[in-house]
C-alpha cells in the first residue's frame, strides 16, 4: 500500500476546510518533501512527525521517497495541528500488508500536533475544526485528549480523545490501546481565562435607581439587539449600567453558544475543559487598545478580537472617542454586518460579530458636567473639544440605535427597584417573539434584518411610514437611521408583546435613536410591570 | 367649633359635590349648621333662603335640589365613626389643624363652577395640615417623558431635603414623581386626591398612596369612599394650589389640569412657576405659554423655587456666571494692545502700536502693564503673548 490518504481542516477565521492528507511512499531518491502550500510551522511537521513515529515504535519509510501533498494545494495552510493527519498517511501507506493490518483512515479527521516523544499536544481553534468536519458530513474525530471535551460539544460527532500517536494508531486498528502519559492542557487557556466574567452574574440592574429612562434602553438593546450609545458626566452611571446589559439577556441558544464557543476556541481563550459557554460574555477593552485587538488580526494565524468574543453578548467601549481614529473607523463595517472579515494577501479570515455594542462617552475629555448650577466647569482646550466632538458624531455614531444621556445619580425615587431577573423576563420574551417570526431566516434579532427584507416583508403601517418619512425629510433622520428607527419599532411592539409596532412605537423608537426624552408612564409600566396586554389579563 | 357645626359639616360633606360654589358660599354665609338644620327641617333650601337678606342666595338657586337627593341617607355620627376607626380625621375651618391658606379661596370668582373654602378636609397620614411650614405644589402631565419625571423627582428630593412639603395630586407622570422623589429624601409629602383618601386612584398607586399615609398626608374634600369623577379634579385643583406657598409646573401641554392648579395659584397671589422644556416637545408647551403670557416664574432646580416661594431675603441663590478671565480687568486700550499681541513670534512696540491702532508711546506703557500682569513675554526683541494667556483664552473660547 503505497498511497493513503488522511484528512485534516484548515482553518481561515472561524471557516474551516476540509484538507486531504495524501502520502506516497514509494521508490526513488529517499528524501521527504511537503507540497500544498504549508506554512513555516507545518514545513516543520516533517521533522516533528518523522521523530515522533520513531519514538512510538513505528518504521518511518527511510529508503524511499516520501511524498506529502495537502489538497486543494492551491490552499494556504499553516498551523501544528495537521501533524496528526500527516502521521497517520505516512504509517497508513507504508505498511506492508503481508505483515500488518492496514490502517483504516476514512470518514476520519485527525486533530493534533506531536511531540518528539509521540505525545499528542492541545491546539487552538479544536471547536471550530470540529464544526467544520461534521459540516462536511464526517463522522469521526481525533482529537488530544484535554480538548475531548470541547470537540465533543458538536452534536452528532464521534470522538476520541487521545494522549499519543501510539494510542492513536491502536484504536483505528481495533487492537487494545496502550497506555500513555496525561498531556498537560494548553497553558494559554489558563492566561487567558474568563477574568470577570463571574463577577458580572453578581451585579444588578436594582443597583441602578432611579434611572428609567436608562434602564428601558437597555432593555431595548437588550431585546433587538440594537447597539447603544451612552453619554454623560462621569460618575453618571454609564459603566454601571453597561456591564449590567449581559445579565438582562437570557442564556444563549445551543447554536448561539457553539459559535461563540468555538471563537473563544480560535482565541485561545476558551476555559480548560472545554465546557460549552452558555452566558452572554462580555468584553471592554481599554481605550489604547489596537485595532487588531479589537477586531482581530495578528501575525501568523488570524485571531479573533474583543468584537468577536462578544458575539452573541455586549461590547462596551468606554470613553470611545479616545480609541484610536482606525479603530473607530474599523468599527463601522462590522456594526452594520455583523460580521468581521480581515483580509491579508491571498488569504481573509471571517469572524462573527453579532454582540451589542455600547459606546460611552464623556461630555468633553475632561468629563466635567457641561451645566448646572455650581456644577463643576469643564477646563478643556477649545481645539481638543473639537476633536472630540468630531468623533462623538462621526460615522460611528450614525451607526448607533439608541442615544441616552444619562443624568448622574440622585437618591433616586422611592418604590422604583427593577432587577435584571424581571427584565431578562421581558427580553426573553420579546426574543422568543423575534425567533419565531424569523424562523427559517437565519436572522435571530430585529436589529439583524436586512433594510430591503424589512421593508418588504415587514413593513410600518401608511401612518407609522410617514411619521419617520417627516422625520427624514426634516433633516432630523438620516437614511441610516430610519431604518433603524424601523428595526427598533418592532423591537417595542416585541417587548410589548403586539402583534406589529403602532405609531406610538414609531415615536418612541425615533426618540431613542434622537436622544429625546420618552413618554414616562409607558416605561414605567413596561419595566415594573411587563407588557400592557398580560398586565391586563392578570387584573 | 362646636360639635352640632363638625356634624353637620360631615353631612353637608356627604350631600354636596367638593368645590360646589353655590352650596359652599351659603355655608360660610349662613354657618354649617343653619344650612344641614335647613334642609333636613324642609327637605331643601328654598325655604332657608326666603329668610335672607338680598345678595345671599345669589346664584343658589338649584343647589337645594341637588342636596335634597342625597339628605335621606347622612348618619353624620356614623360616618365620623366609622372614618375614626380607619385612622381618618375630618378638619374643619376653626380647628387648630386648619390649614389657613385655603381661607384665601373665600369669595374668589369660580373656574369651571368650582370653588370656595372646602366645608372640611379628609385626613389620612401622621402630618398635621397646619404644620406644613412651607409647602410647594409640584404638579404636571400623567402623560409626562422621562424628562419631566426625573425633574420632578429632583425638584420633591430637594425640596423634601430641606424639609419643605411637596404637595401633589398622586397623578401619573409628575405628580408621583414629585412625591416619590420628597418620600426618598425623607421629606414630608402631602397627596390632595379626587375621591376619598381610603380610594386609592390610580390603583397603580396603591403603594405609593399607603407610603405617603404613613409618612405625609392624604387629603380630600369628597368622603371616605367617594368616587374620582371629571368634575371632582377640577375642584381638587383649587385645594392643592390653595395648601402651597407656590405652584411648580413641570410639563403640561396646552390644555392641562396642571394649568388649572397654575390658575387657581394665581387668583390666591401664590407664586406661580414653571420648568421649561424642549421648544419642540408639546409637553412643554403649556408651561412656556404659561411663562410667556402669564405670571409663570422660569425656575430649573429646587433652589430656585426656593428663593422664589421663601420669605422675601432668605434662599437667595448666587447668580450664575462664568469666571472672570485675566482679560476681562484690564481697560480697553489695554484690551487692543492686547489684541494686536502676536502668539508665537514675537513683534516690537512698532508694529503692535501700528495694529492696535495705538500711539508707540501709550503702547508702550500698556505693553509694559501686561508684562507685569504675566500675559505677555519678551521673545528676542519683541513682544508675544505668555503661556498662560494663551491658554486662557483657549478656554475662553469654549465656553
Amino acid at each position: 500500500m503505497a498511497v493513503a490518504t488522511t484528512r485534516a481542516i484548515a482553518l481561515h477565521g472561524a471557516v474551516g476546510h476540509l484538507i486531504d492528507v495524501q502520502v506516497d511512499v514509494s521508490p526513488g531518491m529517499v528524501t521527504t518533501i511537503i507540497v500544498g502550500r504549508p506554512d513555516a510551522a507545518l514545513s516543520e511537521a516533517r521533522d516533528r512527525c518523522r521523530m515522533a513515529i520513531a519514538n512510538s515504535g513505528f518504521r518511518w519509510p527511510t529508503t524511499r521517497r516520501t511524498t506529502i501533498l495537502l489538497s486543494p494545494a492551491d490552499l494556504p495552510k499553516r498551523g501544528t495541528h495537521f501533524d496528526l493527519a500527516v502521521a497517520v498517511a505516512v504509517l497508513a501507506a507504508s505498511v506492508d500488508p503481508s505483515e500488518e493490518a492496514p490502517i483504516p483512515t476514512d470518514d476520519t479527521v485527525f486533530i493534533g500536533e506531536l511531540s518528539l516523544d509521540g505525545g499528542l499536544r492541545p491546539t487552538a481553534g479544536v471547536l471550530p475544526m470540529t464544526m467544520a468536519a461534521a459540516q462536511r458530513g464526517v463522522r469521526r474525530v481525533f482529537v488530544p485528549e484535554p480538548q475531548a471535551a470541547e470537540a465533543a460539544l458538536v452534536p452528532g460527532m464521534a470522538v476520541f480523545g487521545m494522549r499519543s500517536l501510539a494510542q492513536v494508531v491502536a484504536e483505528l486498528r481495533g487492537e487494545p490501546v496502550p497506555d500513555a502519559p496525561p498531556v498537560p492542557a494548553d497553558s494559554a487557556s489558563t492566561l487567558l481565562s474568563w477574568r470577570g466574567q463571574d463577577r458580572l452574574d453578581e451585579v444588578d440592574m436594582a443597583d441602578l435607581v432611579g434611572a428609567p429612562d436608562a434602564l428601558y434602553a437597555a432593555t431595548v438593546a437588550a431585546a433587538g439587539g440594537h447597539h447603544l450609545l451612552l453619554t454623560g458626566a462621569k460618575g453618571a452611571g454609564k459603566t454601571t449600567l453597561a456591564e449590567r446589559i449581559p445579565g438582562i439577556l437570557p442564556d444563549l441558544a445551543p447554536d448561539e453558544a457553539l459559535e461563540l464557543t468555538a471563537v473563544l476556541s480560535l482565541s485561545g481563550a476558551l476555559p480548560p475543559g472545554g465546557r460549552l459557554v452558555r452566558r452572554p460574555p462580555y468584553a471592554a477593552p481599554h481605550h489604547n487598545a489596537s485595532a487588531t485587538s479589537i477586531l482581530g488580526g495578528g501575525s501568523g494565524r488570524v485571531r479573533p478580537g474583543e468584537l468577536s468574543r462578544a458575539h452573541h453578548g455586549v461590547l462596551f467601549l468606554d470613553e470611545f472617542p479616545l480609541f484610536a481614529s482606525d479603530v473607530v473607523e474599523a468599527l463601522r463595517q462590522p456594526l452594520e454586518s455583523g460580521d468581521v472579515t480581515i483580509a491579508r494577501g491571498e488569504e481573509s479570515a471571517t469572524f462573527p460579530a453579532r454582540g451589542i455594542v455600547v459606546l460611552a462617552a464623556n461630555p468633553c475629555p475632561c468629563g466635567a458636567p457641561s451645566t448646572g448650577l455650581g456644577a463643576a466647569r469643564c477646563s478643556c482646550d477649545a481645539v481638543k473639544v473639537r476633536a472630540y466632538d468630531a468623533k462623538l458624531k462621526g460615522p460611528l455614531a450614525d451607526r448607533v440605535d439608541i442615544v441616552r444621556e444619562m443624568q448622574p445619580p440622585t437618591v433616586g425615587l422611592a418604590g422604583s427597584v427593577v432587577t435584571s431577573a424581571h427584565l431578562r423576563s421581558l427580553v426573553t420574551a420579546a426574543r422568543a417573539r423575534q425567533q419565531e417570526r424569523y424562523a427559517g431566516t437565519g436572522w435571530r434579532l430585529n436589529a439583524h434584518v436586512p433594510t430591503s427584507v424589512l421593508r418588504d416583508r415587514w413593513p410600518l403601517d401608511e401612518t407609522s411610514r410617514r411619521t419617520v418619512e417627516e422625520a427624514v425629510a426634516a433633516g432630523r433622520l438620516t437614511r441610516r437611521g430610519a431604518t433603524r428607527v424601523h428595526r427598533m419599532a418592532w423591537t417595542l411592539a416585541d417587548l410589548e408583546a403586539r402583534s406589529g409596532p403602532t405609531v406610538d412605537d414609531v415615536d418612541t423608537a425615533l426618540r431613542l435613536r434622537r436622544g429625546d426624552p420618552l413618554a414616562l408612564l409607558p416605561v414605567e409600566r413596561l419595566l415594573l410591570d411587563g407588557p400592557a396586554t398580560t398586565a391586563e389579563v392578570a387584573r | 367649633m362646636s360639635d352640632a357645626d363638625r356634624l353637620a359639616r360631615v353631612a353637608l360633606s356627604h350631600l354636596a359635590e367638593p368645590g360646589d360654589v353655590r352650596v359652599l358660599r351659603l355655608v360660610r354665609q349662613l354657618g354649617a349648621t343653619t344650612v344641614y338644620e335647613g334642609l333636613c327641617a324642609h327637605g331643601g333650601l328654598d325655604a332657608v333662603l326666603d329668610g335672607m337678606p338680598d345678595g345671599v342666595s345669589d346664584g343658589a338657586g338649584g343647589a337645594g335640589v341637588d342636596l335634597a337627593v342625597r339628605l335621606g341617607a347622612v348618619r353624620p355620627e356614623q360616618r365620623l365613626e366609622q372614618a375614626r376607626r380607619a385612622g381618618i380625621r375630618f378638619v374643619v375651618p376653626g380647628d387648630a389643624e386648619w390649614p389657613t391658606g385655603l381661607d384665601d379661596l373665600a369669595d374668589q370668582p369660580a373656574l369651571h363652577q368650582r370653588g370656595e373654602v372646602p366645608v372640611g378636609l379628609w385626613v389620612r397620614g401622621p402630618l398635621r395640615l397646619d404644620e406644613v411650614r412651607t409647602a410647594v405644589a409640584v404638579v404636571g402631565a400623567r402623560r409626562a417623558t422621562t424628562y419631566g419625571g426625573s425633574v420632578a423627582g429632583d425638584l420633591g428630593q430637594d425640596l423634601g431635603s430641606e424639609g419643605w412639603t411637596v404637595v401633589s395630586g398622586a397623578a401619573f407622570g409628575i405628580d408621583q414623581a414629585a412625591h416619590r422623589g420628597a418620600l426618598a429624601a425623607g421629606g414630608p409629602t402631602v397627596a390632595v386626591l379626587a375621591c376619598g383618601v381610603d380610594r386609592a386612584y390610580p390603583v397603580r398607586h396603591s403603594e405609593l398612596l399607603d407610603q405617603i399615609g404613613d409618612q405625609g398626608a392624604v387629603v380630600s374634600e369628597a368622603p371616605p369612599g367617594a368616587t374620582p369623577t371629571r368634575v371632582r379634579f377640577l375642584g381638587r385643583n383649587r385645594l392643592i394650589a390653595g395648601l402651597a406657598r407656590g405652584t411648580v409646573v413641570v410639563e403640561a401641554a396646552v390644555r392641562s389640569g396642571s394649568l388649572n392648579t397654575a390658575g387657581w395659584a394665581e387668583r390666591l397671589s401664590r407664586v406661580v412657576m414653571g420648568v421649561p422644556g424642549p421648544v419642540t416637545s408639546a409637553l412643554s408647551q403649556g408651561v412656556h405659554e404659561l411663562i410667556r403670557t402669564r405670571a409663570g416664574l422660569l425656575v430649573t432646580s429646587g433652589a430656585e423655587v426656593r428663593e422664589a416661594v421663601g420669605e422675601s431675603g432668605e434662599h437667595l441663590l448666587a447668580v450664575p456666571r462664568a469666571p472672570l478671565g485675566p482679560r476681562d480687568h484690564l481697560p480697553i486700550r489695554h484690551q487692543q494692545v492686547l489684541d494686536a499681541v502676536p502668539v508665537s513670534r514675537g513683534a516690537t512696540v512698532e508694529t503692535i502700536s501700528r495694529g492696535a491702532g495705538i500711539g508707540t508711546k501709550e503702547a508702550g506703557t500698556a505693553l509694559g502693564a501686561l508684562a507685569r500682569a504675566g500675559l505677555i513675554e519678551q521673545s528676542g526683541a519683541g513682544w508675544r503673548l505668555s503661556d498662560a494667556a494663551w491658554r486662557a483664552d483657549r478656554a475662553e473660547e469654549r465656553a
